[in-house]
């Protein structure tokens, strides 16, 4: 192996505190160090041409690299070395000037020694790195979305504009989701069933703001196809081909043939109350829900229709559509993304009994006040009480009914507030004369032009009342309900009587969300919906590469934030899809076959589903999809057999890190060995040095993927080897790039600890801190901590070998 | 100088009882659900958690509202925040009377309960009515027993401060 070393002086920062020469002899004595150069930069310029050089000339096959900017030079080496086809993973980069000199300006002489070491190890690990291949893998160009609401007509229109073909799959005989039943929409007041317009050329249709669901031509858009009364079963497959089933049940009418007439519904015996809008009318067993929804043909219900004993529909249709035979079909499509879109549903507010809901006609929820509210609904528009059939003149609306409530959801759903602020304004609208009070705990309206809503009601005489309602009762005499409440500004307990009481229910999510997580292999958060990767910067991207999830699956939202949401979904999966294949560095875990056998562990592990097992001579063992794989390596580190192993961190690679990191120079002086994570803990080690804080230099840091990667016998090797004390510092638990890393190191620790006490070692030689990024301060607080500790227990006289 | 302050709340949360008192948004639900709050105004549970909350530790333990709780639980069956209303007030009760704040009335119970075993006085006119109806008669409490228990529980602290208030 002829490993060269290149040590870059950063415009003279490294030599105003360390001994260049003298750093420079020690690498010279390391066997296997055949190039050893000092120069200003190495990351761009000459400097960088000699690496290249050097590499191509065969003087060296392994480099260590020191520069001042690691990461940014790190990339600009590596992209320069990949173009001259040197792979790069021949190379490790240290970061002098981050690592040895800033962090320990008042220690200059220790600094060297630390330098030296930093170095040493380095070159050990050099000498054991293995180039990494890259691999392409293919992609079929399409996608299929999940739920044919607001979010997912959105994101096919986005994605068909883009240039690729859509699936959308939908459960419901129609498509339109809750849009379809709340008339209206804020903050702009108009149609709740509007898309935006998608771009393409014909006649007659240009491009607008937006359009009517029923007269947009999304369904006609090139390359869309639209599944209705469908439901994803299984995805098999890898991130960019996935075989998807789908069942769909039998509509028994010819989408093809119905003109929408409805002929047949005129004909129809069976009657059952019409749930779309809220039991408020009936409908047919041969039904649509309302003549603006798409597709704009009719659907019989299986579960009441009388098929073959009647058969009237199918004598008077004039274009003979209706099929009783249609049986249910099976599609398997192939695609290289998904987006789920399936929404949230009104949480049913029957389980808090003290509201009487589903037992007081005149108790209502707020989706189906805004089926009142629709001049076209089953009341014209005119709130009723559905007692009586009377017009409502004084309505009483309670907020967060199943909502910021620790028995049901500990959640603000958000958009509650603003439907109800709607309705009053729309209620005040029809009919300034009614009356309409609002119990509240918070009103929040934090959009844009959502306050004017708030404003616009205290304007309307709409009468706020903060406070919730312990229960609903019905007054005997009148028949009506009656709101108990106090009114926490003034402490009076007040006696609401209404003609019709709405709750303003939590918004929870879509029925079914957790199985179609079960199949995607994705998942649902502790509030039920889908979880994102990442809830600040990558809130539609899942941790499954090619799975995506938009609008109301991941929170309750309102369009605005839907259609946003659906935009950012379809981005993400063009990006994906564009090139038609994923090119991927295989670092990633590898399964050793003789070894592996019948435990399961890492397929449990394994944050992204990308360890599955499978029968090898009578034995269950591990394999890992080199696609799925992110190369956290906590797998690794669960093992109890260590028969997985990732690339460019194997056992062999890490542990001659630590054993050269133990190299005691000055005998005297303790060492502490910091193995930090290449997130938030190197992050944070990194900014103690970047923000000049200073922390001993008897601590010495070494870096892997995620500290879930680690072993107890690396630690106890680290002991064994000499060091004195051990920090892991991995990120946050609630901030862990690989989910859990965090916590199984955490584990590790604790379960080191254990074993060190058994071993005669004082357990507190070995700490597990858990930091973000801004805590550089907290990591030299630990480092100092540590190096106390290790100064005042001294060297470990005996370990007993294992 | 009104001062707000979250001192008591730390204070009452660390007590049995108390801990949850912090989940608290105000709602008002505990009010409106309160049979006792219905009659008079004397009585809020939300406001007692709100002054709990603002620091008025004196007017929350001097106060009269802390002893008018009738321990129905309703409250705490509704509360959409879980706070345990009615063990809240237990708690508050406790540090009023570890403070020597105690209403007479509780203090006759207290020593009803030492000198004789019982809450209530039983009078003759009861004993009668039992042999009426062909009851046997009560049994006597074991006093000592019961004196024993409640020097040995925390009752034993109460019984020191109410004996240092008389």
């Amino acid at each position: 192996m002829k490993v060269g070393v290149f040590i870059s002086d950063c415009g003279g920062l490294v030599s105003k505190v360390l001994d260049i020469g003298d750093i420079e002899k020690y690498i010279r004595g390391i066997d296997g160090v055949k190039l050893v150069e000092v120069r200003d930069s190495f990351s761009s310029g000459e400097g960088l041409e000699r690496i290249v050089r050097a590499f191509k000339e065969r003087r060296i096959d392994r480099a260590v690299v020191t520069e001042c900017s690691p990461k940014i030079a790190e990339i600009r080496i590596l992209n320069r070395l990949k173009e001259e086809g040197v792979n790069p993973y021949l190379v490790e980069i240290v970061d002098l000037l981050g690592s040895c000199i800033l962090p320990h300006r008042s220690w200059p002489d220790k600094a060297v020694e630390k330098a030296k070491v930093t170095l040493l190890a380095a070159v050990e690990r050099a000498k054991l790195l293995e180039p990494i291949e890259s691999r392409r893998f293919p992609i079929e160009k399409s996608a299929l979305i999940i739920g044919g609401g607001l979010a997912g007509i959105n994101a096919a229109i986005e994605l068909i504009d883009t240039g690729f073909e859509v699936t959308l799959v939908e459960r419901e005989p129609f498509i339109g989701g809750l849009a379809a039943r709340m008339v209206r929409f804020f903050p702009t007041d108009d149609c709740a069933l509007c898309v935006q317009a998608p771009i393409y050329e014909l006649k007659g249709v240009t491009k607008t703001s937006r359009k009517g669901l029923y007269r947009s031509g999304v369904s006609e858009l090139p390359g869309l196809n639209i599944y209705t009364n469908s439901r994803v079963v299984s995805v098999e497959g890898e991130p960019g081909n996935f075989t998807v089933t789908i069942e769909k049940k039998p509509r028994y009418v010819d989408e093809t043939k119905c003109i929408g007439c409805g002929e047949c519904t005129k004909v129809c015996p069976v009657e059952v109350p019409d749930l779309f809008n809220a039991k408020l009318k009936s409908r047919k067993a041969i039904y649509i829900n309302a003549p603006n929804l798409y597709p704009p043909v009719y659907a019989i219900d299986e579960t009441i229709c009388k098929f073959k004993e009647c058969a009237k529909c199918v004598e008077v249709c004039p274009t003979k559509a209706i099929d009783l035979d249609q049986k249910a079909e099976t599609i398997k499509l192939r695609v290289g993304a998904i987006i789920v879109a399936t929404g949230f549903e009104e949480f049913n507010p029957e389980v808090i009994k003290e509201y009487h809901y589903g037992e007081y006609p005149d108790v209502i929820t707020q989706s189906e006040l805004a089926r009142m509210l629709d001049p076209f609904g089953p009341t014209g528009g005119i709130p009723i009480r559905p007692s009586t059939g009377e017009k409502a003149k004084k309505i009483v609306m309670i907020q967060c009914v199943g909502s910021r409530d620790r028995r049901y959801n500990r959640y603000c759903s958000g958009i509650c507030c603003m439907i109800a602020l709607k309705h009053a304004d729309m209620i005040k609208k029809l009919d300034p004369e009614s009356e309409v009070q609002i119990c509240y705990i918070d009103i929040r309206t934090t959009g844009r032009m959502h306050e004017d809503y708030y404003e616009r009601a205290r304007e309307q005489g709409v009468i706020f009342v903060k406070g919730r309602p312990t229960e609903i009762v019905l007054n005997p005499d009148s028949g009506k309900p009656v709101v108990i409440v106090e009114d926490g500004l003034t402490g009076e307990i007040l006696n609401l009587e209404a003609d019709l009481v709405v709750l303003s229910t939590a918004f929870v999510p879509s029925s079914g969300s957790k199985e179609l997580a079960e199949i995607l292999g994705i998942e649902v958060a502790e509030d039920g919906f889908f979880k994102e990767y990442n809830s600040k910067l990558r809130p539609t991207e899942t941790k499954i590469r090619g799975i995506y999830i938009c609008g109301g699956a991941t929170y309750p939202k309102d369009a605005p934030t839907t259609a946003l949401h659906a935009s950012s979904a379809a981005l993400k999966a063009g990006k994906f899809l564009r090139s038609g294949e994923i090119t991927k560095d295989l670092k990633v875990a590898v399964v050793n076959e003789e070894l592996c056998g019948d435990c399961e562990f890492c397929p449990v592990v394994c944050p992204y589903g990308a360890i599955t097992t499978v029968e090898k001579e009578g034995h269950v063992v591990a394999r890992v999809s080199e696609l799925r794989c992110e190369g956290c390596g906590i797998c690794v580190g669960t093992c109890p057999k260590n028969a997985i192993e990732l690339k460019h961190y194997t056992d062999d690679q890490i542990l001659a890190q630590i054993r050269a990191l133990a190299t005691k120079l000055d005998p005297k002086e303790p060492v502490v060995l910091a193995i930090c994570c290449a997130e938030c803990g190197h992050c944070a080690i990194e900014s103690s040095g970047i923000f000049l804080i200073e922390y001993p230099p008897n601590v010495r840091v070494m870096k892997v993927p995620c500290a879930g990667v680690l072993k107890v016998h690396h630690f106890l090797e680290a002991f064994n080897a000499g060091v004195d004390a051990i920090m892991v510092v991995g990120c946050k638990p609630e901030g862990c790039h690989y989910e859990y890393g965090s916590i199984k190191a955490a584990q590790k620790v604790a379960f080191t600890k254990t074993l060190l006490k058994a071993l005669g070692i004082e357990p507190e030689r070995i700490e597990m801190f858990q930091m973000v990024h801004i805590e550089g301060d907290r990591f030299a607080e630990a480092a100092k901590l540590m190096v106390e500790r290790a100064s005042s227990l001294g060297s470990i006289k005996e370990m007993i070998k294992i | 100088m009104i001062r707000v302050s979250a001192d008591f709340a730390k204070e009452v949360k660390k007590r049995l009882g108390g801990e949850t008192i912090t989940n608290c948004y105000q709602c008002g639900t505990c009010t409106s659900s309160c049979p006792v709050a219905r009659v008079t105004n004397r009585f809020n549970p939300r406001k007692l958690i709100v002054q709990s909350l603002r620091g008025k530790r004196d007017d929350v333990l001097t106060g009269e509202m802390i002893w008018l709780c009738c321990s129905c639980f309703n409250c705490q069956e509704r509360c959409p925040q879980r706070v345990e209303i009615a063990d809240l007030i237990y708690a508050l009760r406790n540090i009023a009377i570890s403070e020597g704040n105690v209403p007479n009335i509780y203090s006759e119970f207290v020593s009803a309960l030492y000198s004789e075993g019982k809450l209530v006085k039983v009078a003759g006119f009861t004993e009668k009515q039992r042999e009426n109806f062909g009851l046997p008669p009560l049994k006597k409490p074991d006093v000592e027993a019961i004196r024993a228990i409640l020097a040995e529980t925390s009752f034993g602290e109460v019984l020191k401060v109410l004996e240092g208030k008389e």
